[in-house]
């Protein structure tokens, strides 16, 4: 009898839970899973982020690290969480590459339940500023010229293997039609651009602009074309490629997912919170000063990048940068 | 250098009692987080950012260099006490510290270690307001090839920590080095030992393992002895009657402080080599020099003080890059760089031009913040020294809660867990076969480098290795690795020869 009970009452309450959770959702505090590490450029956008979500949401959102893997062991536990609206996280650029590089037991996006882009940063094409003078290289053109002078010769610091800057070299090979070395740096982007300044290693780099921005300051680096839509609004002389006639369109992206399985009114719920949080004035002022681009996708919108992302751009630029 | 602003600069940050609250309050934060194994100074920084957001950015930034100074010297703490670097910039503070709590000595122990962070930082501190310029130079020029002879130096330091058996060393070492191999290679993203379990991808974590190896291993050993019965409590007759060492001891101990600050202070300007690679480095340089080779590892104040004035002076050293630069020597500077940039200053060249007052009382937060953790150290010390008296049968259970908690807190990874266990078991082992461990954490922090910059120069190379007889730098660090070696084989075999020596007199009485 007590077990008849026990059973009926939690019965009832899983029946009963779902209503009454979507109606007073959220009614205790959020976790945001992070895949990358405290202090990095994912973590203080989901930080600033959830900051101003919980404003609207009226409740704290509190910032989980998992870290590891490539960022496989988060984007992980994002899938895995408790599909109850209570957890989410940062799904970013990586996890359209975990299929192709089979790290990940989730081989697509489709493990995840998208609801915003958030960030998006473009690659720039930077090269040493005393190589490009010696050899005539003033911009794109003149230097895809000398790359198809000097086929595989031209080498090009991309950050870790398979990251984000890695594969865009991949991108403007494919575009541009010119065959250049990518060269891994493990340690991360900031050894490359050192590298590049120095016109030790490699001639130059494809990591963001923000990256190499103190030595193209200086004068170390110059950049000949940053591969966003737009130019970026820290660096508005440098041209885009698209401007120069090349068709190289390519950046990072964050963006946020939920697990499968939440409720459909609590997802709305979300949706809208992330839409109006990503027009608070405190977190735009944050990611102007950051120099993190804000380039926000709805979740259909997102979901649609995602297909196209993981679908045909990134095995291309991942075949091209010899990844494959 | 423009001296009456730079004095300018010192008199507004030190009489400025926001800015003193504030590196006061990090330096606290700090040695405490640094204290408990797997909690670093980076994550505190990190979780702080958003706190000190709404603060001006001096009073912020004093606040995250106190932690940041701080946390170097907690991690000496738990290294002494507990056999438990709290930091990976703490691992080879235990290769003496340790020894010198079993003798009875911690709180001496602990006191060196305080006044060597001190001078360390101070070093650091002052090499940075002076020399950055010029360090930062030489600093760049480190690319492959000087990052690999750099690497290659570090492990021929192995040999002068193995102790009595080179051999046994080097096993320990090559097994080190296996270990780092685990997981994908980092240049072409090979799975190498993973067989298909997923955790093992991203290789072992550096910290369960260094938990494991020290702290877990000397549990499991210590509950051998109380089930064996011949736990002795260690008498904590030692008085402490003073916070710092006494003026003989730091007669001694002053070339090492000297040497490990200047060490510490340029590895941590090298951009990807930061206090875990100094502290061995100095280390082996330190006891090189030493006119007794042999004391080294049995518990003299020299170890402790060449090692955790080096980790010091790389806080001051991984400023330098930062500031002049605008590229972060390690995590903790990478987080500093974000504060920088959302007040709206970007470090580098030009913020010597521009905003040269703000570089100025960059320079006078960083001494502040060592001074800061000096008072926190002074209060702590005795505090800390009284851990020893607990009585063991209490003492392990707790080491062991804190060694598990922390391995897990690194990447909040359950797998972690079960690596640190693994190792403690391993570490159990190695010490009862007479192994030496520190071989295989040296192994794991250089592993990784060693390897992914000698890949990335053969392949810049087309293949001609040979390339590097052209870069002086690397070629320099070559040839010191070299001497390193056959020096310190001469000087063990040189000890090993006395030590028979004297076991055959006592044998002949």
């Amino acid at each position: 009898m007590k077990k008849f009970l026990v059973i009926a009452l939690a019965l009832s309450m899983i029946l009963g839970s779902t209503s009454v959770m979507a109606a007073d959702y959220p009614n205790k505090p959020l976790t945001a899973i992070c895949p990358w590490g405290a202090g990095g450029g994912t973590d203080s956008c989901v930080r600033a982020f959830c900051e101003a979500l919980s404003k609207e949401l009226g409740q704290t959102i509190t910032v989980d690290n998992r870290t590891g893997a490539g960022g496989v062991t988060g984007h992980e536990a994002i899938a895995d969480a408790d599909p109850d609206g209570y957890t989410f996280g940062s799904i970013t650029f990586e996890v359209v590459t975990y299929n192709l590089l089979e790290t990940s037991e989730y081989k697509s996006y489709e493990n995840y339940d998208p609801l915003c882009r958030l960030n998006a940063d473009a690659a720039g094409v930077t090269v040493n500023a005393a190589w490009a003078e010696s050899n005539g290289i003033t911009d794109l053109t003149s230097f895809i010229a000398y790359c198809q002078e000097h086929p595989g010769e031209v080498r090009m610091g991309g950050s870790s293997n398979a990251s984000v800057w890695h594969i865009a070299g991949g991108y403007l090979m494919n575009a541009a039609d010119i065959d250049i070395r990518m060269v891994t740096f493990a340690d991360g982007a900031a050894s490359a651009v050192q590298a590049a300044a120095q016109g030790v290693d490699v001639e130059g780099v494809t990591v963001s602009l923000a990256e190499a921005r103190s030595f193209i300051e200086s004068g170390d680096l110059v950049c000949l074309g940053v591969m966003g839509e737009e130019r970026v609004a820290a660096f508005p002389d440098v041209p885009t490629c698209v401007e120069q006639g090349v068709d190289a369109v390519y950046y990072t992206w964050r963006g946020f997912a939920l697990p499968l399985g939440v409720d459909d009114e609590i997802r709305q719920t979300l949706q809208d919170a992330c839409a109006v949080a990503v027009e608070d004035p405190d977190f735009i002022q944050y990611m102007e000063t950051a120099g993190l681009g804000i380039a926000y996708l709805n979740a259909e919108e997102f979901k649609e990048f995602l297909q196209q992302q993981e679908d045909v751009d990134v095995p291309a630029a991942m075949e091209a940068a010899d990844l494959l | 250098m423009d001296w009456s602003l730079l004095f300018q600069s010192y008199g507004a940050i030190f009489t400025s009692l926001q800015v003193i609250l504030m590196a006061l309050l990090g330096a606290t934060g700090g040695v405490l987080l640094g204290a408990v194994p797997g909690m670093t100074a980076t994550m505190g920084v990190a979780l702080l950012i958003p706190f000190s957001f709404g603060m001006d950015l001096i009073p912020s930034i004093a606040l995250l260099l106190g932690i940041y100074c701080g946390g170097m010297y907690g991690g000496s703490i738990s290294a002494i006490l507990i056999h438990a670097p709290g930091t990976p910039s703490a691992a080879a503070t235990l290769l003496d510290g340790y020894p010198m709590c079993q003798k009875g000595q911690a709180g001496k122990a602990l006191s060196v270690a305080l006044f060597s962070s001190f001078c360390g930082g101070v070093l650091g501190a002052l090499i940075m307001t002076f020399l950055s310029p010029m360090v930062a130079k030489v600093a760049m020029k480190f690319t492959s090839a000087e990052m690999l002879m750099l690497a290659v130096f570090g492990l021929s330091v192995i040999v002068s920590i193995s102790g009595k058996s080179i051999s046994k060393g080097l096993i320990a070492a090559f097994f080190g080095l296996l270990l780092a191999t685990v997981g994908q290679d980092p240049t072409y993203g090979a799975k190498r030992f993973v067989f298909s379990f997923r955790p093992l991808l991203s290789g072992f974590s550096f910290i369960p393992v260094l938990i494991g190896l020290f702290a877990v291993s000397e549990v499991i050993a210590g509950v051998e002895r109380i089930v064996a019965g011949d736990e002795k409590q260690e008498s904590s007759h030692e008085k402490l009657t003073r916070v710092l060492p006494d003026g003989k001891t730091i007669k001694t101990i002053w070339p090492n402080i000297l040497f490990g600050g200047i060490i510490g202070t340029f590895i941590g300007a090298i951009p990807g080599a930061g206090g875990d690679i100094a502290v061995f480095v100095s280390y082996g340089f330190n006891k090189s020099f030493s006119r007794h080779p042999e004391k080294w590892g049995t518990g003299i104040p020299n170890g402790v003080a060449a090692t955790e004035s080096a980790n010091n002076g790389c806080s001051g050293g991984a400023m330098i890059p930062l500031l002049s630069l605008g590229v972060p020597g390690d995590a903790v500077t990478a987080v500093l760089l974000g504060a920088f940039i959302m007040k709206g200053i970007q470090p580098g060249p030009m913020m010597y031009v521009n905003e040269l007052p703000t570089v100025y009382k960059v320079f006078a937060a960083l001494m502040l913040a060592n001074i800061a953790m000096l008072a926190v150290g002074c209060v702590g010390v005795r505090f800390f020294a009284k851990i020893v008296s607990v009585e063991k049968k209490m003492l392990y259970p707790i080491i062991l809660i804190v060694s598990l908690l922390g391995a897990f807190a690194i990447n909040k990874n359950v797998f972690d867990i079960g690596v640190c266990v693994l190792f403690g078991v391993v570490g159990y082992l190695m010490n009862k076969f007479e192994f030496p461990l520190s071989p295989i954490l040296l192994a794991l922090i250089l592993g990784p480098m060693c390897e992914q910059n000698l890949v990335r120069f053969v392949d810049v190379n087309n293949g001609n290795f040979l390339e590097i007889l052209h870069r002086p730098i690397a070629m320099g660090f070559f040839i010191v690795s070299v001497a390193t070696i056959i020096f310190s084989i001469y000087n063990q075999n040189k000890i090993n020869k006395r030590e028979a020596a004297a076991a055959q007199a006592e044998k002949a009485e």
